[in-house]
């Protein structure tokens, strides 16, 4: 059998439901037209001086063909030296818009690229936070590292690089019709050959392309988790399995490899036999056109001269489109960001009061499943409320209700009297905010990582909240102090130490109401403990909601809600629910012996 | 070699002793892909480059008025159009093949490096150069090997056509044969430049990458509390930069795309003046002219092979000597002997010979006694996290890189130290500070691992038996185990001992609402947990989900000894009391060490051995040592000296002492 079938396992497949939606092609090509629009001066002064480097390169043909004409006719008299300088100016016109066209395509593609990537990010930080509280961030990571690589190449090269293509081939076909009208027909004879070699390849090429990056990417991805997962693999000694693994990816990838590179071995053919066809018929007709007196000997030459010359802006359409088809994937998931509703929230949703409540919540994440059932529950201001119960009980979904984050499906959670979910984000997040294991340290100085709970803070206001949580000692310790770089790259905090971050950023933030989700858990109980009292201090004077983790959390706070299945089993405090003898009581005392 | 035979079914033993070492020795492997390239670059450029001959038979047929010429002339330019079409198809064919073998082999060597490295590789030095070198120096090197054969065909084709030329037209070919040389090294000069500045706008590109990974990694953070304004306006600028650097770039791409134009252009212009003059002189034909100048236009072409592969090499340079340190990398401490690396390839998961009996560490004094439930109270996470490590012999080091010639970006860090291997152990030193800036006391009391006796299983060193073989004998689960992507059955289908099945372990560790959970998560809809996917690190579930399965993963090894290090400390207190029942069922008569300070825990094991400076204070059960001794009550119940959380901080002696310690350390 000739031929190579496209592998079955396809890389590129979606493993799971995309988190985020994909721009449809209409949200593309809309993003597409207004890119183009802002940039229509730019992109039309590309087009203009490249049809003058293009027009210059044709002048060379143009001259030796009239030349040939003179010599042909045996005219002694050639102007020489005339058309050499004419050669000579044609060249340096070209050289200059050459370059010209080389700068203003890579200016072009850059400016639209920045554009992309900015516009990409400020979209992303505007989605609602239950939308990145339920798609989680991975998505979103994804598309603005590697659909942003992708559109790199896409727009730096292949818009400008094909606007030059396509303008260059319309050029020289023009020109060569121009020469002589009869040679256009010539140049037709190739035209269904590739027509129907392109059609063949630009159907299969782009997603095997698609698939065979994904393929590579999976290969790389697999030798860095088998990194990050050093530890584990050796201690479960999975090392020749990993080594399988590794294996069986390279073999999924190289196979898609093989299948692109059979849909190559098809095209070149098909591209080098177009331009051997267009440059044989030019020379063939043409030349029997000479001997029936059609046509000059010149106009054969410089025709035949064109007529070589499409070589190059054939090739570079044919080269960059590939580039775009697969570019456009990446734009659908950037743009897709686009689709996202916003969130249905009205800014004079105001709140009087601390008062919060949760009145007869029905909330699920999927239609049909509810994870909370009928939770009523008030939280005076002043008090600490601890939610405790089994894993999987629906603690945390009612923490995050609480803070606003999600909206329930039936009954309404509201503050002093406003509903929570009606308000924007940036509303919210002056009352309430939620605190949770996530204490992200970001990349850059100290002091961004605090300003940006309170973006006009002064420094003594920083070294405040860091005293407040008991960070100002090992923070006056770095070197340069609040400007000492942190996160990856720079200095890496302890988790004990970016959980004071994540502390003091919540001082300088300085809501009336916190929500904590097993905020220390994952830390070792020994740092747990003196981060437990720079918590303590951050609380002070606030309404606290903690999803209790250990029991002692529960055992100060005012009152005590334990969470079952969705609903509220017990509500009371300690005293109260140790003589009530229900399940916590049972967990107490296992716990207190 | 096809590429359907990848991969190798094993990719040799490379030259790692420096980069270009490397590149040889990958080069050898496939010499005689090399060649086959090679000879159908030269049939494809040669047959493009005769084009010109065939173009200008016909005009001066034409010119003669010769139709039959003509014809000819016209059916040679097909034939060797469609010489040409097959030479660049087959050139391009074995050049991407070789390109493809190279970075399958050099992917499939990373591969079994990580392998080898294992724990090794966890400290952050040699981590992310493996990953470096992965995503982009294969690329770069793969480049460089399929320029290679192409070069050699331009250059061939490049001579021939020179050579005949001169024979063809001797007065003509000799301006050609001194201009091509010219125009080759006439951009030279300028590549340094071009890829200097690609560099840095590739870094600037990486910086801009980081950031916005960066802010949207902690995107919910910035919704949660606020900023976005403060990192969109440091993305916005860290992205202009980008632009200006790309744009700098480009006028040096634009400048070099410029003098292509002009160098070529003014060779033809003189060869046009010196040609036309001999035609004029009837020393030479017309179609002649036209001949020469098809041959200067065409001669163009090979030149661009011999400027990317100027620069293929000045790219691949670098990744190769990165590639070759990588490959050079090796545990440290013993040597792993032939039997360690073969054990790698060979392991299937049938264990070795069975160890058995108690387990003693002669530096602390800890004694597990075989078949035992044995906690472990340590006060100090770090130190826990030590021993819990020493307990399985052949303690996780740092990888050596081999001694080998430093390259250009080594060379800035030379002034500071004497030479890689010095960097690296302190580099890691450097992360374990930082790890333990808030224990200021923990570092001097376990020794390194090489000081320290080793521990023994049963009477026999742990340390001298082949690291797999220890491996199989103990299983040390760390604090943060990684649970590897895949299935949940693939994440439970590790090499076992086959007496616990998946679903004893999974509810032993009270793995009930992970499974209900990835059920209504399973991708094909059948509601299989089994088949439901996890995540990279299991990113999608909560700290404590992951926790619990890490768990089931190790009781369905089922080793013969198993330890582990705050297996629940993200687990909540209902659930941790139901895991200490499961893992006591389970467990029977095997050896188990457990590290943690929670009652719920510690009230199930039959021995609980108090270590809080490095040695072996104390054994009891815990309810006796509760009663006896006040140092362990104080490391076990919070309440009798701290205050709790949701109370307004009474404890200020606590917080000073604390306070001073942190900064004393930092």
């Amino acid at each position: 059998m000739i031929g190579v079938a496209p592998p079955e396992y396809d890389p590129a497949a979606p493993e799971s439901a995309t988190t985020l939606p994909v721009g449809s092609t209409l949200t593309v090509r809309s993003y597409v037209r207004e890119l183009l629009l802002r940039h229509r001066r730019a992109f039309g002064l590309l087009m203009l001086v490249n049809t003058v480097a293009v027009l210059a390169s044709m002048v060379g043909p143009y001259l030796l063909g009239g030349m040939v004409e003179d010599l042909a006719a045996g005219e002694d008299d050639v102007a020489l030296g005339r058309t050499v300088a004419l050669f000579a100016l044609a060249l340096a016109v070209q050289t200059v818009f050459v370059h010209q066209v080389r700068l203003r395509g890579a200016i072009l593609g850059e400016q639209m690229l920045a554009d992309l990537r900015e516009d990409f990010l400020v979209r992303s930080v505007g989605l609602p936070p239950g939308v990145l509280e339920r798609a989680g961030t991975g998505d979103l990571l994804s598309r603005i590292t590697t659909d942003i690589d992708r559109l790199a190449n896409a727009m730096r090269e292949a818009v400008p690089q094909l606007a030059v293509g396509v303008v260059w081939t319309g050029l020289l076909l023009g020109a060569i019709t121009a020469t002589a009208p009869p040679l256009g027909l010539a140049v037709l004879v190739a035209l269904p050959v590739l027509l129907v070699g392109c059609r063949w390849y630009f159907r299969r090429a782009p997603s095997a392309y698609r698939s065979e990056a994904a393929g590579y990417a999976a290969v790389a991805a697999t030798l860095a988790e088998m990194v990050d997962a050093g530890r584990t693999i050796e201690t479960h000694r999975l090392g020749s399995r990993r080594v399988t693994l590794s294996d069986r990816r390279i073999r999924e990838w190289t196979s898609w490899e093989r299948y692109t590179l059979w849909l190559r071995t098809v095209l070149f053919p098909v591209i080098s036999g177009a331009h051997v066809l267009i440059l044989a018929s030019v020379l063939i007709l043409g030349g029997a056109f000479v001997l029936e007196g059609w046509l000059s000997v010149g106009q054969l030459t410089t025709g035949a001269l064109l007529a070589q010359m499409l070589v190059e802006p054939v090739g570079l359409i044919l080269r960059w489109y590939d580039e775009l088809q697969i570019a456009q994937v990446s734009l659908a998931r950037l743009v897709g960001v686009r689709e996202i509703e916003p969130e249905d929230t009205d800014g004079a949703a105001t709140p009087e009061g601390r008062d919060m409540r949760a009145d007869e919540v029905r909330f699920g994440y999927r239609a049909g499943t509810d994870v909370l059932h009928d939770v009523t529950l008030a939280v005076r201001p002043g008090t600490r409320m601890a939610l405790v119960g089994p894993s999987g009980a629906g603690k945390s979904t009612l923490g995050r209700l609480l803070a606003g984050i999600y909206a329930p499906r039936t009954g309404e959670v509201t503050l002093g009297g406003a509903e929570l979910a009606r308000m924007p984000a940036e509303q919210v997040r002056q009352q309430v905010a939620l605190v949770n294991q996530e204490h992200h340290v970001f990349v850059g100085s100290l002091r961004d990582n605090l300003r940006l709970a309170r973006t006009g803070a002064v420094d003594r206001e920083l070294w405040a909240a860091l005293s407040a949580v008991d960070a100002d000692g090992w923070a006056r310790a770095l070197e340069g102090g609040l400007e000492a770089e942190v996160g990856s790259g720079g200095l890496t905090l302890t988790p004990a130490q970016a959980q004071q971050v994540a502390l003091a950023r919540l001082v300088l933030a300085d809501p009336h109401t916190l929500v904590l989700d097993e905020a220390t858990s994952l830390l070792d109980p020994r740092a747990a403990r003196h981060l437990e009292r720079s918590l303590a201090r951050v609380l002070e004077g606030r309404t606290v909601v903690a999803i209790a983790h250990r029991l002692h959390t529960a055992h100060d706070a005012d009152v005590i809600a334990v969470v079952e299945d969705g609903r509220i089993s017990e509500l009371g405090g300690h005293d109260e629910l140790i003589a009530a003898n229900g399940a916590y009581a049972a967990l107490w005392r296992s716990w207190h012996q | 070699m096809q590429i359907r035979d990848l991969p190798f079914p094993d990719p040799g033993h490379p030259d790692a002793r420096s980069g270009p070492r490397l590149l040889i020795w990958l080069g050898k492997q496939q010499r005689r892909q090399q060649v086959v390239a090679a000879l159908w670059g030269t049939l494809h450029m040669a047959a493009l480059a005769c084009l010109p001959l065939a173009l200008g038979l016909g005009v001066q047929a034409v010119v003669d008025r010769s139709g039959e010429r003509l014809a000819l002339a016209g059916g040679l330019l097909l034939v060797l159009g469609a010489l040409a079409a097959a030479g660049d198809t087959m050139l391009h064919r074995v050049a991407i093949t070789n390109w493809i073998t190279v970075a399958a082999r050099l992917q499939q060597l990373l591969a079994r490096k990580a392998a080898e490295l294992g724990s090794a590789l966890t400290r952050r030095v040699a981590a992310g150069e493996v990953v470096a070198v992965s995503t982009g120096d294969v690329e770069k090197i793969g480049w460089f090997v399929e320029t290679l054969s192409r070069f050699a065909a331009a250059v061939v084709t490049t001579v021939v056509v020179c050579v005949s030329l001169i024979i063809y037209q001797p007065a003509l070919g000799m301006v050609i044969a001194i201009g091509v040389p010219l125009l080759t090294l006439g951009v030279l000069p300028l590549l340094p430049y071009a890829t200097r500045r690609a560099d840095v706008q590739r870094e600037k590109a990486g910086r801009a990458t980081e950031l916005a990974a960066d802010t949207v990694a902690g995107l919910r953070v910035l919704r949660g509390i606020g900023g976005e304004e403060l990192f969109l306006d440091r993305y916005r600028a860290a992205s202009q930069e980008v632009r200006a650097a790309a744009v700098r770039s480009a006028r040096m791409w634009a400048l070099i795309a410029a003098v292509q134009v002009a160098l070529p252009g003014l060779l033809l212009i003189a060869v046009v003046w010196y040609g036309v003059g001999l035609a004029q002189d009837g020393r030479i034909g017309v179609g002649e002219l036209v001949t020469v100048y098809g041959a200067v236009t065409f001669l163009l072409f090979p030149l661009r092979h011999f400027e990317e592969i100027a620069m293929a090499y000045s790219f691949s340079r670098p990744s190769a000597q990165r590639a070759a340190q990588v490959l050079a990398l090796q545990r440290s401490g013993r040597a792993p002997t032939s039997t360690d690396v073969h054990a790698f390839g060979a392991n299937t998961g049938d264990d070795p010979v069975e160890l058995g009996g108690d387990l003693y560490d002669p530096a602390t004094g800890l004694l597990a006694p075989a078949g035992q439930l044995t906690l472990v109270v340590c006060g100090d996470p770090d130190a826990a996290g030590r021993l819990a490590d020493r307990l399985g012999g052949h303690a996780p080091g740092v990888p050596e890189p081999a001694k080998l010639a430093t390259d250009t970006h080594e060379e800035a860090d030379e002034a500071n130290t004497a030479n890689t291997a010095d960097r690296a152990a302190h580099t890691a030193a450097a992360s374990d500070v930082a790890r333990q800036n808030d224990n200021p006391t923990a570092r001097p009391d376990t020794p390194p691992a090489s000081g320290a006796p080793s521990v023994l299983l049963g009477g026999i060193a742990l340390d001298d038996l082949p690291l797999i073989a220890a491996r199989a004998a103990v299983l040390v689960q760390d604090k943060d185990p990684v649970l590897l992507s895949g299935t949940l059955g693939e994440l439970l289908d590790v090499p076992c001992s086959g007496t616990v099945s998946a679903q004893e372990a999974l509810d032993a560790a009270q793995c009930g609402d992970v499974l209900t959970a990835l059920a209504q998560a399973a991708d094909d809809g059948s509601g299989d947990p089994e088949r439901a996917k996890i995540t990279e690190r299991g990113r999608s579930l909560s700290g404590g989900q992951r926790q619990r399965l890490a768990l089931a993963r190790s009781l369905v090894t089922d080793p013969g000894v198993l330890v582990l290090d705050e297996p629940t400390s993200a687990v909540d207190s209902h659930t941790e009391a139901r895991i200490a029942d499961g893992l006591r069922r389970l467990r029977t008569g095997r050896t188990t060490v457990v590290f943690a300070s929670s009652p719920l825990l510690l009230d199930r094991a039959d021995r609980v051995v108090f270590v809080p400076d490095g040695a072996v204070a104390d054994v009891g059960t815990h309810r006796e040592l509760l009663l006896t001794n006040p140092a362990y009550r104080a490391v076990v119940t919070r309440q009798s000296d701290e205050e709790p959380v949701a109370v307004a901080p009474g404890g200020s002696t606590h917080q000073t002492t604390e306070a001073r310690k942190i900064e004393e350390s930092a």
